[in-house]
Formats: C-alpha cells, sequence, structure tokens
C-alpha cells in the first residue's frame, strides 16, 4: 500500500442501493474502528468521539456528513498539521449519487405549492463539491477542488483523474474518494490520500483502489 | 520533441439566442437577450427573470429529458462539424452540469430511494448521451457548481496531454428547473430585474439555460485554431456559498495561469460577473491583485443570466468568437462601476488586436477556476 | 413575551440545526450574530424563512433581518408586533 498513504473505508453489509438497512464498519488504514455500527447514530457519535469542536457538522447534509467524518478520521491518522499544505494540497472526490440524498430533503420543502418553503440550508448542500468546499474550508486547503460523477464506482477512471490532477504542478497531496450518499442512512466512503508520486502509477493505484473498495 | 497542443475542433451552443455558436454570437453582439420575467411556472410561485429555452427549439427525439435533448443536439451539432467517429472508445464524453434531471424529483413520485428511475443519477445520464452517439467508454461528469463548464475543460486538456483519449466532447448544460429557481430564491441571490453586472445598482442575478459543446484534440501544428493553454482550479478555504473577501481563490487560479501567459497578450478577461454584491466585489479584488486592472473584463450573464454548467463551455466559446471578431463584447446592464477596485468594464463593444483570453469563474464550496486560450499557437 | 420568546429559542435551536445547544443556553438579550451563537448569512435566510412559516411575517430584504435578528428578545418584539399568524 505505497501510494495510498492512508485512508478511511465507512461501508454498510448491504450495498448502497439496495434498499435494505445496514450496519456499518469504519476501517482506519488497515485497522477496525468500529463495526456492526448502526446507520443512524454511527456519524454522530464519530464526530463526539473524534471532533467535537465544530458544530457547523450539525448542519450538513448526509453527504457531508459522511464525508467530513472521513476527512476527518484520514487527517488525524495522518497526523500532520493541517495548515501546512496551503495551496499544495486539493480536494477531488467521486461518486455516482451526487447530492441525490439533500436533494430529495430540498425537493421536499418545494413540493407542496400550497404550503412552499424552499430552505436555504438544505439548498447550499444539493451541491456534492460542496463536500469539497468542506473539507477545504476546515483545514486551509487551497488547492484544486473537485467532484467527479461516475456511473459507477470505477477505480480506473478515479485512478487517471487522480493522476491527471497533479498535471498542476503546485499540487503536492490529493484528499480523494469515493464518497456516495442516497439518504441520511445509506452512504459508502471510501476515501484515501494520493501523493505525487502517484503520477506514472495510474494502473496501481486502480488496482490498491479497487481492492480497498471491497 | 514539440509538446503537442490542445486545440478547439467544433463547437456548438444551444440557447434562447440561437442554436449555432455564429447566431448566439451575433445577437450578443447586437446586444439581444432573451431575458424577461416569467410568471405562473409551476412549482414556481415567485416570478423571475430568466432566458429559458423553448423545447419547441428541441428536435432530438426519443425518451428523453429537456436536459438530454439539450446536450445531444449541441453535441450532434458540434460533431457535424468535425471528423470523429463519436463511436470510437479514444473519445472521452465529459459532462459539465449542476443538476442534470433532478427535475424527475418533483412530485413525490419515488417515495423511496429504490424507487428513483436510474436516470436520477448523473453519470447514467452521461452514459445515454454518450450511448445515442455509440460511444460506450465510462464518461465523466464534472460537478463542480458553476466552475463545472471551466474544469471539464481542464479535465479535457488533461486527458489529451496525457494520450488518456485523442479526442474530448466536452457539453455543459442544465435546466432552470423549479429546484434551482426556487434555491437561488431562497438565498436572496436573484434580481426581479435584467441583471447588472458590475454595476453600482445591482440586485442579484438572472437564472438562464443552455447547452454548449465543445470538442477539444491534440496537435503540432495550432495553425488558425483555438487553443486551450491551461488551466487552474483554486479554492477559498472560506465558506460554502460566500465568495472570499480577499478573492484568495480566484486570485490563486489567476496566479497560476499567469505562469503561461502575459499581461500584455490578453485581449480580455471574461469574468463570471454574476451580478450578485458579493461575486463581482469578489472577482474585482482578484483581478487587481492579480496585476490585471487595465485589461478589459466582461461579463456574458446580462445576455443569457447564470447558464450553471453551461456556462463556462457557453462563455469560453462566445469569448473565442468576440477574439476572431477582434472585439471585446460589451457587458449587457452594466452602466456605472459598483465595485471597490478599478477594472475596466463596458457596456459597449470595444476594438483588440490581441489574441488570448482569459476565462475566470466561481462557484459554490469555495472553488474558482481559471483557463487560458490563445488563438493560434505557431507564432 | 416570556413563552414566545423560549417558543422561538425552540424554533431557532431546530431550523439553525444547534445541536448542542439547549433554551437555557441561550441569552435573550445576547447578539445572535457576529459573537453569541455566532450564526451566519445562511442562517439569517433561514431565520426568514422561519419568520414566514411560523408566524407570516414576510421580509423581502435580507439587510432588513440585520435589524430584526440582533437578539431573540428583538425578534420576539418584532414578532408580537407584526404577526399575521
Amino acid at each position: 500500500m505505497s501510494l495510498i498513504k492512508h485512508y478511511v473505508r465507512i461501508s454498510g453489509q448491504q450495498p448502497i442501493d439496495s434498499g435494505h438497512p445496514t450496519t456499518y464498519n469504519v476501517c482506519l488504514d488497515g485497522q477496525m474502528l468500529v463495526s456492526n455500527a448502526p446507520a443512524d447514530t454511527l456519524l454522530a457519535d464519530l464526530y463526539k468521539g473524534h471532533i467535537g469542536d465544530y458544530p457547523k457538522f450539525y448542519k450538513m447534509d448526509p453527504l457531508c456528513k459522511a464525508g467530513f467524518i472521513a476527512s476527518e478520521l484520514l487527517l488525524n491518522a495522518e497526523g500532520r498539521r493541517r495548515e501546512q499544505w496551503g495551496e499544495s494540497r486539493g480536494v477531488v472526490l467521486f461518486n455516482a449519487a451526487s447530492s441525490l440524498a439533500d436533494d430529495r430533503n430540498y425537493q421536499a420543502t418545494i413540493d407542496d405549492p400550497e404550503t412552499s418553503f424552499p430552505s436555504p440550508s438544505l439548498f447550499v448542500y444539493t451541491l456534492p463539491n460542496v463536500l469539497t468546499g468542506e473539507i477545504a474550508i476546515r483545514n486551509h486547503f487551497y488547492g484544486e477542488t473537485n467532484f467527479i460523477v461516475l456511473p459507477t464506482l470505477d477505480s480506473e477512471a478515479m485512478a487517471s483523474a487522480i493522476e491527471m490532477t497533479f498535471s498542476d504542478g503546485s499540487l503536492q497531496s490529493l484528499v480523494t474518494g469515493w464518497v456516495d450518499c442516497y439518504s441520511e442512512s445509506q452512504y459508502d466512503v471510501l476515501m484515501l490520500i494520493v501523493e505525487r508520486d502517484a503520477i506514472g502509477h495510474r494502473d496501481e493505484l486502480s488496482d490498491e483502489i479497487k481492492r480497498l473498495a471491497n | 520533441m514539440e509538446r503537442e497542443m490542445v486545440v478547439k475542433l467544433a463547437d456548438n451552443i444551444i440557447s434562447p439566442l440561437g442554436v449555432t455558436t455564429e447566431e448566439n454570437y451575433r445577437a450578443v453582439k447586437a446586444g439581444r437577450s432573451a431575458l424577461r420575467l416569467h410568471e405562473g411556472v409551476p412549482g414556481i410561485p415567485i416570478p423571475f427573470f430568466a432566458s429559458l429555452i423553448d423545447e419547441n427549439i428541441l428536435t432530438v427525439e426519443g425518451d428523453y429529458t429537456k436536459f438530454e435533448r439539450m446536450c445531444i443536439q449541441s453535441v450532434s451539432a458540434a460533431l457535424a462539424n468535425c471528423d470523429i467517429d463519436a463511436s470510437s472508445d479514444r473519445v472521452l464524453f465529459i459532462v459539465s452540469t449542476t443538476k442534470a434531471n433532478v427535475s424527475l424529483l418533483a412530485g413525490g413520485r419515488y417515495p423511496a430511494v429504490s424507487d428513483l428511475p436510474s436516470a436520477v443519477l448523473p453519470g447514467v445520464v452521461a452514459s445515454r448521451i454518450a450511448s445515442y452517439f455509440s460511444n460506450h467508454r465510462t464518461p465523466l461528469v464534472v460537478s463542480n457548481a458553476c466552475i463545472s463548464g471551466v474544469c471539464a475543460q481542464i479535465e479535457a486538456l488533461r486527458a489529451l496531454e496525457h494520450g488518456l483519449c485523442d479526442y474530448a466532447v466536452v457539453v455543459g448544460a442544465d435546466v432552470q428547473s423549479a429546484f434551482i429557481v426556487t434555491g437561488f430564491q431562497a438565498l436572496k441571490a436573484v434580481s426581479a430585474e435584467a441583471c447588472r453586472p458590475f454595476d453600482r445598482d445591482r440586485k442579484g442575478l438572472n437564472l438562464g439555460e443552455a447547452a454548449a459543446t465543445v470538442i477539444y484534440g491534440r496537435t503540432d501544428t495550432a495553425d488558425n485554431r483555438w487553443q486551450m493553454m491551461c488551466g487552474a482550479v483554486r479554492n477559498d478555504a472560506n465558506h460554502i456559498s460566500g465568495p472570499s473577501r480577499t478573492g484568495e481563490g480566484s486570485y490563486l487560479a489567476l496566479r497560476s495561469v499567469l505562469q503561461h501567459i502575459t499581461p500584455d497578450e490578453i485581449a480580455f478577461i471574461s469574468a463570471h460577473g454574476t451580478a450578485t454584491l458579493y461575486n463581482d466585489e469578489m472577482e474585482s479584488i482578484a483581478v487587481n491583485r492579480a496585476g490585471l486592472a487595465n485589461i478589459p473584463v466582461g461579463s456574458l450573464k446580462g445576455s443569457y443570466g447564470h447558464t450553471m454548467g453551461a456556462a463556462g463551455v457557453l462563455e469560453t466559446l462566445l469569448s473565442m468568437s468576440a477574439v476572431d471578431d477582434h472585439t471585446v463584447l460589451g457587458t449587457r446592464g452594466f452602466e456605472n462601476l459598483g465595485v471597490s477596485r478599478p477594472i475596466s468594464v463596458s457596456s459597449e463593444n470595444r476594438t483588440t488586436d490581441r489574441h488570448a483570453f482569459i476565462k475566470l469563474i466561481s462557484g459554490f464550496g469555495g472553488c474558482n477556476a481559471a483557463a487560458a486560450f490563445k488563438k493560434g499557437g505557431d507564432r | 413575551m416570556e413563552e414566545l420568546i423560549l417558543k422561538l429559542k425552540n424554533e431557532i435551536i431546530e431550523v439553525l440545526n444547534l445541536e448542542d445547544i439547549k433554551p437555557e443556553d441561550i441569552d435573550e438579550n445576547a447578539p445572535l450574530f457576529g459573537e453569541g451563537l455566532a450564526l451566519d448569512s445562511i442562517d439569517a435566510l433561514e431565520l426568514i424563512v422561519l419568520m414566514e412559516k411560523n408566524y407570516g411575517i414576510k421580509i423581502k430584504d435580507p439587510n432588513e433581518g440585520k435589524d430584526i435578528f440582533k437578539s431573540v428578545a428583538v425578534m420576539a418584539d418584532y414578532i408580537s408586533k407584526n404577526r399575521t399568524k
């Protein structure tokens, strides 16, 4: 595991789009942090146990909650001063559902024309890249942030896009990976830290991502 | 060995101002716009000022949503003007969109997530669009808020430079569904009149619909074609919906691009210029920090409104047409400068003898992008 | 007014997702923005929605909100004078 410097895996026992309730495992750099945790309390519990100093967390939509928690676990595991990166660290994330969970919640506030009260705080999260913004804000990362939606978790497409991002000579390191979310209780996360040594090793990176995603 | 260049092979714009890039350019140059007040639209109780595509101009047949029809029609038109086999897996489709088919969620038709049609997933939509052209390579969807259209072009540039594809078909589009319109109304970001980018009396943005396609390929002789030189994306790391008061991300993106182009080559900066109080102010700060206060700046939001995922592509293409026409397009809706730093904005068309421009853009999530384009490369 | 102030505190906690905060933690005379709860521009917009949804008061211009949302007490006073629900 040389190209992926650190990783966090938050995965359910059932596939994310199965519609069945599921419990979650959280794995950090090969160590199981949490196993068989119920979805509805997992993220809040992880927040209280590992973060606790960022009440903005409670305003986030389900996608951002899942991704933000993952990023905190990941960056804590990395253990470096977060402010040191500045422009040299970016955040590029991928998924299949875009901001679907929050889209549905926002849509519910406008569906009934008699009682239409569109919610601004829900609307601002109806863009998946806002998660990359939340991570950048928390950690003062000024580098490239982007969000790419794929038909499915495609490790080759991801590895290609990740490698290509290092075309930007200022970029030393990326917080990257897959953060998918269908609802408050359905999410699937594989978040990684990758650095410039990934350049020229696209296939290897793709294999590592595929292995960790399973 | 000379580094190969990435050049534009073909393009198209579909908007209320026309179904070709040429038609659109002529309309904008003549000061025309389809922006008007829309009232009584189902799902949108408060009237809104927008430029919307009449579905009657969309000719694509089959079971496709308005969004898909816009994309397919625009890509078809662009492909008709170049000689590539779109079905080849050496052709990469990149779609730029903020909300794709989100209107499928309306009306609570699908109570459970598992009921949802796959067409709500943007990656599936992109595959449907690519499949129309018999292309089965995994497409990318760039969903990076309003900067998606420039980001998608940057992804194309990189994919071509890395040899990951031989051609990139980039299409940017969004439909102004009740979802998007009510959302911007809830943020109180919209103006009930024609928007006024950079103006002292600006009151907010207008909304717009368009689909814009650009097809890029690699070459070692630019000849008389448009070259995409470089692009950069940076984050403000400040707020998820408000721009940075110091224009941090926008300035850093400009600074990066200025490593590859000098100010005296630049005909103009096609800015984001949404006509919100904060965006336009922020851009004036970023442009000044980058030392570009004397470069003409313009916004096309007064001609089209904010076209979301289409904006970055639409505004790049019109900028190319403008430079080809030795013109700096006037900013419709602008009269008196209303930002704290001096920038060179005009309501009138100006002339230029320069051959390059910068596209500058910002979006929710604190993201900002800049990209530089030059006509012909062999100088 | 006391009842309205308590109701308002609970509503604010709910619509702004102030998870770890209870009504007794909010000083009704403390500034809501800047210091105190340090609410931001999106929170202000949600408070505008709250005013219309729960009290029938329409605030068209976010700048008006700055004065009305100075503190919970100021909000409650404004509501008691202008509510239509």
